[in-house]
C-alpha cells in the first residue's frame, strides 16, 4: 500500500463519529492539560490511559496521540499569560511571549504561536506520512542482532542529548532494566527478583512506575512552595498577527519545523530539546539578537513551531521500529502494547487501519486544535484562575484510580507511592528519569534480541560485528560514546 | 552527604542484585540464561555508583530539601496517598478517596471545612461515577457495597 492509499484508508478509520470525537476529546484535554502548571502530557497520558482500555485500539490511540500534541498547543498559554510554562516544551516561550503579553501583545504571541503550532503539526504529519513508512520497509529485514543494535543505539542517543550528569543518565538506564528484570523471565518461566512474593512475579506495572515518577513527583514538586503569579488577564486582542509579525515569524516556523522534526526522531530529543535548540538557533542567526527575551516574536514562533514538529517526528520511531524516544512515546507504546498491539517494522502492513488511522488522525487532530485554540483562548486564560490547591487533590485521586484500574491490585498503589517518593528525592539530587522509563520499556525486548542473537550465534558476542548492519549501528554508538566522554572531559 | 549515602546505596543495590542474578545463571546449555541480562544491569548499576562515590565532593549535588512547613505539605501528601493504599481494601475507594482528600485539602493546604468537604465530596463522586460507571470500571467497594 502506497502512503497516498494508506493514507485515504486512515481517513476512513478517522472519519467516523466516535473516531472524531475522540480525535476531538483528546484534543480538549491535551489543550487543557498543556494549559494548566503540574500536570504535564506524561501524567496525563499515564492518568487517561485506563479509560482507553474500554476502547477500540484506533480509538484509544487516536485519543492519547492527540493528548500528546494538543499539549504542545496549550503550553503556550500558560508561558505567554502567566510566565510559567505549561508543560517543559513551553519554557523557552516564556522568555519572549510574556513579555510581548506584558506589552500589550498577548493576542500576537497567542495567535502566532497557535498558528506556528497548526504550520508545524501538519508539515510533520506530512513528512510522516512518507518517510515512516520508508523506515518500515528497512527494518523489516531486521533480525534479532539488528533488533538489538537499534535498540542500544537510542538508549545511547538518549543518553547524549540529556542534560545533566552522564554517569547518573547510564544509572537510570541500568536501574530501568533491572527493574524490568522483576517478575517471570518470559524464556524459561523463571522467577526473577520475586522472592517468594505473588505482586512482585506479575512484574512492575509500568502505569504505577510512570504515575509514581511524573504524577506523584510533580505534585511533590508543586506542594512545597506556594507559587504567586501574576496572569495577564487584561482583554486579548488582536489573535491575528499583522503583515510585520508574519514577515519575522515565518522563516522561523519553517526553520523550527525541520529542526523539531529531525529532533523528534532521534531518541532522548523530542519536544523539550527542540523548542529549545529552535529558540538558540533564532537568536543566533538573528540581526538583532538583543531583541531575544524582549518580546521578540520569532522567539515565540520557532520555539512553539519546533515542539509540535518534534511530536510528528517522536511519533515515527514507535510506530515503524517499536523504539520510543521520549518517556511520552515510551507510554504510547507501553499502550499499544497493552492493547494488544505490537508496534515494530510489521506493524504498518498488519495493522494499516490502526497506523494509517493515527497518521490521518493527526491531521484532522491539529485542525481541532487550530480551532480550539485560537477562538477559546479567552476561555483558556479563565482556566489559569483554578488555584493549584483545589488541582492536585484531584490530580492524586486520578493517579489511584489510574492505578489501580491497570491490575484491580493495591499492591500497585504502593509502587505508585514508592516510585513517587523516589522519583521526588532523584529530581532533587538532578537525576533525569526520562532514560529510567525508556529503559523500563525497552528492557524486555533489548533482553530477548539478546539472548536470541546470542543463541543463533556460533561465535558468541561476535555475531554483532560480523553483520553489517549491526557493526554499523554499534560503531556509531562507540562515537557517541567518546563524543560524551570528550564533554564530559571538557565540563 | 545525603548524595555520597545515596551513592553507596547504589553500589550495595547494585552488589545484591549481580550476586542475585549470578545464582540465576548466566549462561545456560542453549545459550544466555534468566541471569545475564540483570547480572549485567546491576554491574553497570554498581560501577556508576562506585565512580558517583569517588568524584570530588565539589561535584556533588546539594539537594534542596524542603524544611518546614514546605516539608509538612510534602509529607502531608505523601501520608494521605499511603493511607488511601492501606484502608481501599477496608473502605472502599470512594470512602478512602473522601477521607484522603479532606486530610490532604485541611492537613496540607489548610482549606476550610466547609469547602474540604465539599470539595472531597464533588471530587469523589464525579471520579465514582465517570470510571465506575460511564467507564464500567471496577473501583474497589467498601463494605457496604459501594
Amino acid at each position: 500500500m502506497d502512503a497516498f492509499g494508506g493514507l485515504l484508508t486512515g481517513f476512513g478509520v478517522i472519519l467516523t463519529p466516535e473516531n472524531l470525537y475522540l480525535c476531538f476529546l483528546g484534543s480538549l484535554i491535551g489543550t487543557l492539560v498543556g494549559v494548566l502548571p503540574g500536570v504535564g502530557p506524561l501524567a496525563a497520558l499515564a492518568l487517561l490511559l485506563p479509560i482507553t482500555f474500554t476502547l477500540t485500539p484506533v480509538g484509544g490511540m487516536v485519543m492519547l496521540a492527540s493528548i500528546f500534541y494538543g499539549a504542545m498547543y496549550g503550553g503556550s498559554t500558560t508561558s505567554i499569560l502567566l510566565n510559567i510554562p505549561g508543560e517543559a516544551a513551553s519554557v523557552v516561550t516564556c522568555l519572549d511571549g510574556h513579555q510581548m503579553a506584558k506589552q500589550g501583545r498577548a493576542g500576537a504571541a497567542l495567535g502566532i504561536a497557535a498558528i506556528g503550532s497548526f504550520v508545524a503539526g501538519t508539515l510533520g504529519v506530512i513528512v510522516m506520512t512518507f518517510f515512516a513508512p520508508a523506515i518500515a520497509a528497512v527494518a523489516i529485514r531486521f533480525g534479532p542482532p539488528e533488533n538489538f543494535a537499534v535498540m542500544v543505539l537510542g538508549v545511547i542517543c538518549t543518553l547524549y542529548m540529556i542534560a545533566g550528569s552522564l554517569v547518573k543518565g547510564v544509572l537510570m538506564v541500568a536501574l530501568g532494566f533491572l527493574t524490568a528484570a522483576i517478575g517471570i523471565d518470559v524464556v524459561n518461566g523463571r522467577e526473577r527478583f520475586t522472592f517468594g512474593s505473588i505482586d512482585l512475579s506479575a512484574g512492575i506495572e509500568l502505569l504505577a512506575v510512570v504515575i509514581g515518577l511524573f504524577g506523584v513527583t510533580e505534585v511533590l514538586n508543586n506542594v512545597e512552595r506556594v507559587v504567586k503569579s501574576t496572569v495577564v488577564t487584561d482583554r486579548i486582542r488582536g489573535l491575528w498577527p499583522t503583515l510585520a509579525d508574519w514577515r519575522a515569524s515565518w522563516r522561523p516556523m519553517l526553520r523550527g519545523s525541520g529542526l523539531g522534526f529531525f529532533l523528534g526522531l532521534v531518541p532522548g530529543g523530542g519536544p523539550v530539546t527542540a523548542s529549545f535548540m529552535s529558540y538558540a538557533l533564532e537568536k543566533r542567526i538573528s540581526a538583532h539578537p538583543e531583541r531575544f527575551g524582549n518580546g521578540a516574536i520569532e522567539g515565540v514562533a520557532g520555539p512553539e513551531s519546533a515542539n509540535n514538529a518534534a511530536v510528528a517526528g517522536s511519533i515515527i520511531p514507535v510506530l515503524s521500529l517499536g523504539i520510543p524516544g521520549n518517556p511520552v512515546t515510551a507510554l504510547l507504546l507501553g499502550a499499544l502494547v497493552i492493547h494488544g498491539v505490537q508496534p515494530g517494522p510489521l506493524f504498518i502492513t498488519q495493522r494499516p487501519d490502526l497506523f494509517w488511522g493515527i497518521v490521518a488522525s493527526m491531521y484532522v487532530g491539529n485542525v481541532f486544535l487550530l480551532l480550539l485554540n485560537l477562538p477559546l483562548v479567552g476561555l483558556w486564560a479563565q482556566l489559569l484562575r483554578i488555584p493549584y490547591r483545589v488541582l492536585f487533590p484531584v490530580v492524586l485521586l486520578l493517579s489511584v484510580v489510574g492505578t489501580y484500574s491497570a491490575n484491580k491490585n493495591v499492591f500497585d498503589l504502593w509502587v505508585m507511592l514508592g516510585f513517587g517518593l523516589l522519583g521526588y528525592v532523584l529530581h532533587k539530587l538532578a537525576y533525569d528519569l526520562a532514560p529510567f522509563v525508556i529503559a523500563l520499556v525497552l528492557a524486555p525486548l533489548l533482553e530477548q534480541s539478546l539472548r536470541q542473537s546470542l543463541a543463533m550465534s556460533p561465535d558468541g558476542a561476535m555475531i554483532f560485528l560480523q553483520r553489517p548492519g549491526t557493526a554499523l549501528m554499534l560503531t556509531a554508538c562507540a562515537v557517541l560514546v567518546a563524543l560524551m566522554f570528550r564533554r564530559t572531559k571538557k565540563s | 552527604m545525603f548524595e555520597r549515602a545515596l551513592n553507596i546505596f547504589w553500589i550495595l543495590l547494585g552488589g545484591a542484585a549481580a550476586a542475585y542474578a549470578w545464582t540465576l545463571g548466566l549462561v545456560g546449555s542453549s545459550g544466555p540464561d534468566s541471569g545475564l541480562f540483570p547480572f549485567i544491569s546491576a554491574l553497570i548499576v554498581m560501577g556508576a555508583g562506585v565512580v558517583l562515590l569517588l568524584r570530588s565532593p565539589g561535584e556533588a549535588v546539594a539537594p534542596d530539601f524542603p524544611r518546614g512547613a514546605a516539608l509538612g505539605r510534602v509529607l502531608g501528601v505523601a501520608a494521605g496517598l499511603a493511607f488511601m493504599a492501606v484502608s481501599i481494601p477496608y473502605l472502599g475507594f470512594a470512602v478512602a478517596g473522601f477521607i484522603t482528600m479532606i486530610i490532604l485539602l485541611r492537613a496540607v493546604e489548610k482549606s476550610g471545612w466547609v469547602f474540604s468537604i465539599a470539595l472531597a465530596f464533588i471530587s469523589v463522586v464525579v471520579v465514582v461515577w465517570l470510571f465506575g460507571r460511564v467507564l464500567g470500571m471496577t473501583l474497589p467497594r467498601g463494605p457496604w457495597g459501594w
